[in-house]
This record gives C-alpha cells, sequence and structure tokens, in this order.
C-alpha cells in the first residue's frame, strides 16, 4: 500500500508519496557522511533529483553494504558480513515524489542520475494496536471526558426517563452502585426473564452484561435499564455464556410490546447488543432462504428492522474480528459483520481506545447485510465496570457499543423518536462523527468516532430552523 | 422457522398447519410474534422436526425453516471456547 499524504489548498489537493532514495556518491561524500563528526547537508549529497522534493531536515545515512565474507559464495544471502568501506556503503536520504508520478519517476531516476542506486517506499510506522490481551488505555471518567457528558448535562441530556435495554448475560445492579458510588435505576417489570433462567432482573453473576450495563450509564447516567439476559444458555453442551438467535428474537418481540405500550409522543427505546454469530458453521449457507448472516428476510433480521421503524434505537457490536488481533472464535474466512450485527437500520460500533485508535481487534467492514459498517466507533479497553476485576479493561466493541447507546440515550432524553426518528438520529451520528481519515467513511472506522458535542451543536441548529 | 397465522393464533394452530404434533415444537418457547400485523409468527422446533414438515404448509411469503445459530457475547474469549 502506498503512504501518501495530502496537501490541500483551496483548489488544489497534491498528494504525494514518501519515499527513501539510496544513492552511491563518491567515496569521499559516503566517509563525511558515515562520519559523526563531519556535519553534510542533503545537497552534498544528492544535488537536485528530478521530481524528488527532498527533506532538507533529514540528515543523510550511511548504509552499510552486505558482502560475503572472504572466500564465501558472493551470491549467498547466508552468513554476509557487512562494510562500512567508503567504496562499499551507500547514502540514504528521504524525499517526497507526486503520485503521479511516482511509477514514471522510480523507473527513470537510475537511468537519469548514475548515482541513484534504488527508490524504496518510506512507510509511515506506529505503535502496535491495542489487542486483547494488553492493559487497559485509560479509564471510564476520560471516556466521559472524551464524550463531553458535562455538555450533555448542562442540554438535560441525562438518559431520565429512557430505558436502555441491555441482551446480554444479565446484569448486576448492586455491583453497579458500588463501583459507581450511587444509585442505578433498573425496571423490573419491563425487564424479561427468559424460560429457565434463575436470576430476577438486576441479579445475575457479575459477567459480561454487567460491564455492558456500566458502560452505557458512563453518557446517560440516570437512564433505565432493562435486563434482558438471553445468552445465558439453557441448552445441554452449550457454554454457560451463550444463546441461540431464537432467544433474542423473543427478546426483541417484548421489547416491541414495551415500547408500544408507550405514550406515542414520548416513547423512547435503546437497545444494546453487543454479541453476535462468530462462524457460519451454525448457519445455513449463504443463498440457502434459511440463512442469517446475509439474507435479510432472516426472522431475526425482519424483527430488528420491525423494533427500529416502531421507534427504537437499536445499536450492535461490529465484533471483534479485526485482522490485526481477532477474537480466536472467529470463524467467517471475511466480512466479519454479519446478520444483524450489519443491518441497515441499527448502528454498527466498532471501537477505538481513549487515543482515538481503532483497536486492533475491531471488526472492518465491508457488513454482509448492509455494505456500509460499522457506521461509527465508540471507546473501549478502558478500565472501568471491574466486572473482570479491577486491572482488566471494559473489552471489545462489546464495550465501544454501549458507551454509544448511552450516548443515543442521553440524546433521547430531550429529543425523542416523535421529533427525531431513529433514522433521522443515524444519520446525525454519522455526519457529525470526528472522522478519522481523509476519505469520509472508511471500513476501519465507520464515519468516525461518536462525537456528542458535535451532535448537540447540530441538533440546536435543527432546532433554530424548525422555531 | 416462521408461519403465517391469523391475529391471536395460538402455538397448536401453528402446530396444526406445519403438520407437527405439540411435542415437535419448542412450548416453552412459545409463539412469537414477529410482524404481528401481516400474520407472520416464529416457533422454534426440532431440526428433525422441521424434515418433516410439508413444503405444501409453507406457500406465503416470509414463511420458512430458518437458521436459529448460537450467539456469543463479544467479550474475552472463555478459557476453552
Amino acid at each position: 500500500m502506498q503512504e501518501s499524504w495530502s496537501v490541500r489548498s483551496p483548489r488544489l489537493v497534491v498528494v504525494c508519496m514518501r519515499v527513501m532514495i539510496q544513492l552511491r556518491p563518491e567515496p569521499d561524500v559516503v566517509a563525511a557522511v558515515a562520519d559523526p563528526g563531519v556535519p553534510t547537508p542533503v545537497s552534498d549529497v544528492a544535488d537536485g533529483l528530478p521530481g524528488v522534493v527532498l527533506d532538507e531536515s533529514f540528515p543523510p545515512i550511511a548504509v552499510p553494504r552486505p558482502v560475503p565474507p572472504a572466500g564465501g559464495d558472493p551470491l549467498s544471502l547466508h552468513r554476509v558480513a557487512f562494510s562500512m568501506a567508503p567504496q562499499d556503503a551507500t547514502v540514504l536520504v528521504r524525499g517526497e515524489i507526486g503520485d503521479d508520478e511516482v511509477t514514471t519517476r522510480t523507473a527513470l531516476l537510475p537511468v537519469a542520475h548514475r548515482q541513484v542506486a534504488g527508490v524504496f517506499a518510506d512507510p509511515v510506522i506506529s505503535p502496535g494496536l491495542v489487542c486483547g490481551q494488553d492493559p487497559p488505555v485509560g479509564d471510564w471518567r476520560r471516556v466521559a471526558e472524551l464524550l463531553g457528558t458535562a455538555g450533555l448535562l448542562a442540554e438535560g441530556c441525562d438518559g431520565s426517563g429512557v430505558p436502555v435495554a441491555i441482551l446480554d448475560t444479565g446484569v448486576n445492579v448492586d455491583h453497579l452502585r458500588r463501583v459507581l458510588g450511587r444509585e442505578v435505576r433498573l425496571d423490573a417489570e419491563r425487564s424479561l426473564v427468559p424460560e429457565g433462567v434463575d436470576e430476577r432482573p438486576g441479579e445475575a453473576a457479575v459477567d459480561h452484561g454487567t460491564m455492558c450495563a456500566f458502560d452505557a450509564l458512563i453518557a446517560a447516567p440516570n437512564a433505565t435499564l432493562l435486563d434482558l439476559p438471553v445468552l445465558l444458555s439453557r441448552r445441554p453442551g452449550g457454554s454457560a455464556i451463550d444463546g441461540l438467535l431464537s432467544d433474542a428474537v423473543a427478546a426483541f418481540a417484548h421489547l416491541r410490546a414495551v415500547l408500544e405500550a408507550m405514550p406515542e409522543e414520548s416513547r423512547a427505546l435503546v437497545v444494546s447488543n453487543s454479541w453476535g454469530s462468530f462462524s457460519p458453521r451454525w448457519d445455513f449457507p449463504v443463498g440457502h432462504p434459511g440463512n442469517y448472516s446475509d439474507n435479510p428476510a432472516h426472522p431475526f433480521n425482519i424483527i430488528v428492522g420491525s423494533l427500529e421503524q416502531a421507534g427504537a434505537d437499536v445499536l450492535f457490536a461490529a465484533g471483534n474480528c479485526g485482522r490485526e488481533c481477532p477474537d480466536g472464535r472467529c470463524a467467517f474466512p471475511e466480512r466479519p459483520i454479519a446478520g444483524a450485527n450489519s443491518h441497515g437500520q441499527v448502528i454498527s460500533v466498532g471501537g477505538v481506545d481513549v487515543d482515538g485508535k481503532r483497536v486492533g481487534y475491531s471488526s472492518q467492514g465491508p457488513g454482509r447485510l448492509s455494505d456500509r459498517k460499522p457506521d461509527l466507533c465508540a471507546y473501549t479497553h478502558f478500565a472501568g465496570s471491574q466486572a473482570y476485576g479491577e486491572q482488566s479493561p471494559d473489552f471489545g466493541t462489546s464495550a465501544a457499543c454501549p458507551v454509544a447507546a448511552g450516548v443515543v440515550a442521553a440524546i433521547r432524553t430531550r429529543w425523542p423518536p416523535s421529533r427525531l426518528s431513529p433514522a433521522e438520529l443515524r444519520t446525525l451520528l454519522q455526519r457529525t462523527a470526528d472522522d478519522r481519515s481523509d476519505v469520509g467513511f472508511d471500513y476501519e472506522y465507520g464515519y468516525g468516532i461518536i462525537n456528542p458535542p458535535a451532535v448537540l451543536d447540530a441538533l440546536r441548529r435543527l432546532e433554530t430552523r424548525r422555531a | 422457522m416462521t408461519v403465517r397465522l391469523a391475529r391471536g393464533a395460538t402455538l397448536a394452530a401453528a402446530a396444526r398447519k406445519l403438520g407437527l404434533s405439540e411435542d415437535d415444537v419448542d412450548v416453552g418457547y412459545g409463539l412469537v410474534p414477529l410482524d404481528p400485523a401481516n400474520g407472520l409468527y416464529g416457533l422454534r422446533i426440532r431440526d428433525e422436526a422441521a424434515r418433516r414438515v410439508r413444503p405444501e404448509a409453507l406457500t406465503e411469503e416470509g414463511e420458512g425453516v430458518h437458521a436459529d445459530p448460537r450467539i456469543e457475547p463479544f467479550g474475552p474469549p472463555r478459557p476453552g471456547a
């Protein structure tokens, strides 16, 4: 991949490629470059290379030449020695070539300039992306700062009166109260107790679901949690923490009834889903009418769409199958954002750390049901809920999804779906996201990192226009 | 699987339409309204029972047998998972 950057002027965008140029100047010049006591400007080494803008601030570097040891095979790449002798070593300078001239210049430079031995890419390097075993990066208070929760609270956007449904492994309210040091609202009546689950709403073992609930409360501290522990399996041979998609179908049907029971003017419901199907093994093949991953007609994909159309904001985690460090369970050969996680009527959420960098396990698009996924990114891998211990991070796109759900719930405090439909809010979140690329949407960050202050600005302007 | 029924239909009615007995369907799961205004419902049946459903019972749009894949949280992998 070319490493290019752009220079923007009012009318012209010039994209250049960074290169390193290897030169074989006269031995006395090489000797000077190799001598740390002799400052050697770029102009002494490379006096005008056509089509190359040299970086004058980068001092030339002497590079040794691999040579066969005495009596050795001159063509062998093994057991070489390295010679810094002036007649052997070369010199490296760096610069830029216009993207539209790269092919021509790299071919012609060694021909036109006899001292040019080679032209090489000079790619950007950066620290590795955060992966699963890495310690937390920042904490939930930093996340709150980045989300601008003070600004949300100043606008009265704290999630009051907004139900946030956590479809997961169950929520433990006592744990949340302890960690947050304050009261937490949970509506047991509108929660769901799946068949075979013994725990009452809010009394589940501290685990993934409790983490998700904590993270939703960062931006919406006064939201009302609904506990839907669909991931508590009752199947023989299943693990303790998984479920069947049909359990999620039943949960969504329950949530539609909850939504339709609310007064139409003020109804709002945010549904956070930090789960998915890791493997095509449990699915019909793509193209089969019963397939789930790629089939908008699958009953779960239908009910997701119907709940959104009824006025719910539905969010799904993009998944932890990022190319750099995927979860070991990831089994889709490509396009891991599948099924409802890629639904056109949901907000599909990827993960970034508090430095704004995509975490290495956050799944890249395109999505299977809808191409432009993930929609956006939110924060993850921070010290927060302590659901996995004090030193362990709130992890995965699992944490990013409820962080975004909390932002949605905060906005819904003042702008219910009767004033701003789920589709309109999705568009607004996409348009105001902090774009991490030069090209708008991309398959790593989506439209960018969720940006609540920008959303509030846009809503204020909208209100002014509507008044 | 999904089936189209009259509004207010029961699980027993769904089983009859599919030519199945109540032993073949997950009674605990029940009949779930997917799109009740248009009469679309979901129910859970055994794999073996799905193979016995008569094709002529599933002629309306949206009816059919669908995958019920395992779903898992996107959290830290479990040991042995």
